[in-house]
């Protein structure tokens, strides 16, 4: 809430605590402001309530300007601390996802993003008129700068779960620093 | 391949001028290694070695190489089937040399066959690595693990003749990308098992 909002604010406060009569006006004015600025009713409420405090105990004790001053500064105090520890109950529960964000932005060479696959028998050739051999390709779909790249590969089946068996390596590695 | 023309069996009969058996063996390799267009080249260099003169080099030549490659081309393997394919009247011992050079080098021909015939760029190697990510401009402390991986890739043999061209690629997966690539190479062994035990 900007001190501009925050100074209309006390001016319906204020209002309100010259012309006590006028509760209907001042719960229109309160719910306009919050809608206005967004805010839930509910906790504003609670805050004007906190704030009214202040006054009507000035006028019970007949507090000077100084000890005015003092309690509207305690006052003030209570609600950063209040507002201090909404924020970070919100930081606590949102800073994994909000690493995570950060660690995803970080550069990654060729990153490798998608993977087709499509294995098959060759049936026959120029040079073998029946061949009968599995073949394994693979599309691989690189990130280059802003543009994607792909690469096709063939393999043969030894080829291929010898590549298996070293991802899998790959893969106890990994898990074996994280 | 089409069948070997009667034509092209008059033409092996010079190779009953040729120095040695193994000579012929020679021939015979060079023959069915060399694509059609490097049959020229090769009649050439054969002539003297032949006692042939240029043309009857080049049919000599041309006659092995269809011999030979269509041996391969439909599978035959047992000397009945490559006799066979002889005529009536040609050289008995010749016969039995040619059968038995093409019987001993049919396999290693097979093979030849598939490993230059087309495809895709094919793998040839890869190497890994694992690499802790322990800051960047985004966030100053961390400890993330990835992996690079690089693939070495050979263009067409077909294209290249003799000279492959390999180019190598590194590509860089996240774990969960990784995750995600097992879990694809995992269903392919899974279909290949199912496949192989059908």
């Amino acid at each position: 809430v900007s001190s501009q909002q925050f100074s209309a604010l006390t001016e319906v406060l204020f209002r309100f605590l010259t012309e006590p009569k006028e509760v209907e006006r001042f719960l229109t004015q309160l719910s306009d402001f919050a809608t206005m600025n967004k805010i839930s009713l509910g906790p504003l409420k609670n805050i004007v309530k906190s704030i009214l405090l202040v006054p009507n105990g000035a006028l019970k004790r007949n507090l000077s300007s100084e000890q005015v001053r003092a309690d509207f500064i305690a006052l003030g105090r209570r609600l950063s601390e209040l507002i201090a520890c909404l924020l970070l109950l919100q930081w606590k529960v949102n800073s994994p996802t909000l690493t995570r964000l950060a660690v995803g932005q970080t550069l990654m060479i060729n990153q490798l993003i998608d993977m087709e696959w499509k294995f098959g028998v060759t049936a026959g050739s120029s040079e073998l008129e029946k061949v009968g051999t599995i073949f394994l390709q693979l599309k691989l779909v690189i990130k280059k700068g802003s543009q994607t790249e792909n690469v096709y590969i063939e393999l043969t089946l030894p080829q291929f779960y010898s590549f298996l068996h070293e991802m899998e390596r790959v893969k106890t590695s990994l898990e074996s620093f994280s | 391949m089409a069948a070997v023309r009667d034509g092209e069996f008059a033409a092996l009969q010079s190779l009953l001028k040729a120095p040695s058996r193994d000579a012929v063996r020679q021939l015979c390799q060079e023959c069915f290694s060399s694509p059609p267009a490097g049959l020229g080249p090769l009649a050439q260099r054969a002539c003297p070695g032949f006692a042939a003169g240029p043309e009857e080099a080049e049919q000599l030549v041309s006659a092995l190489h269809n011999l030979t490659r269509h041996v391969v081309y439909r599978g035959l393997t047992s000397a009945e089937e490559i006799l066979s394919l002889f005529p009536e009247n040609f050289h008995q011992n010749l016969k039995n040399l040619l059968t038995k050079i093409i019987l001993e080098n049919v396999s290693a021909w097979r093979n030849e066959a598939q490993a230059s015939q087309i495809s895709l760029p094919r793998l040839v190697d890869m190497d890994w690595r694992v690499d802790i990510k322990t800051s960047s401009d985004s966030i100053s402390r961390m400890a993330v693990p990835t992996c690079l991986l690089q693939l070495k890739i050979q263009e067409d043999v077909a294209l290249c003749g003799n000279s492959p061209v390999v180019s190598a690629l590194t590509v860089e997966l996240s774990k969960e990308t990784l995750d995600t690539m097992l879990e694809g190479l995992g269903r392919i062994r899974d279909q290949l098992s199912a496949v192989a035990n059908k």
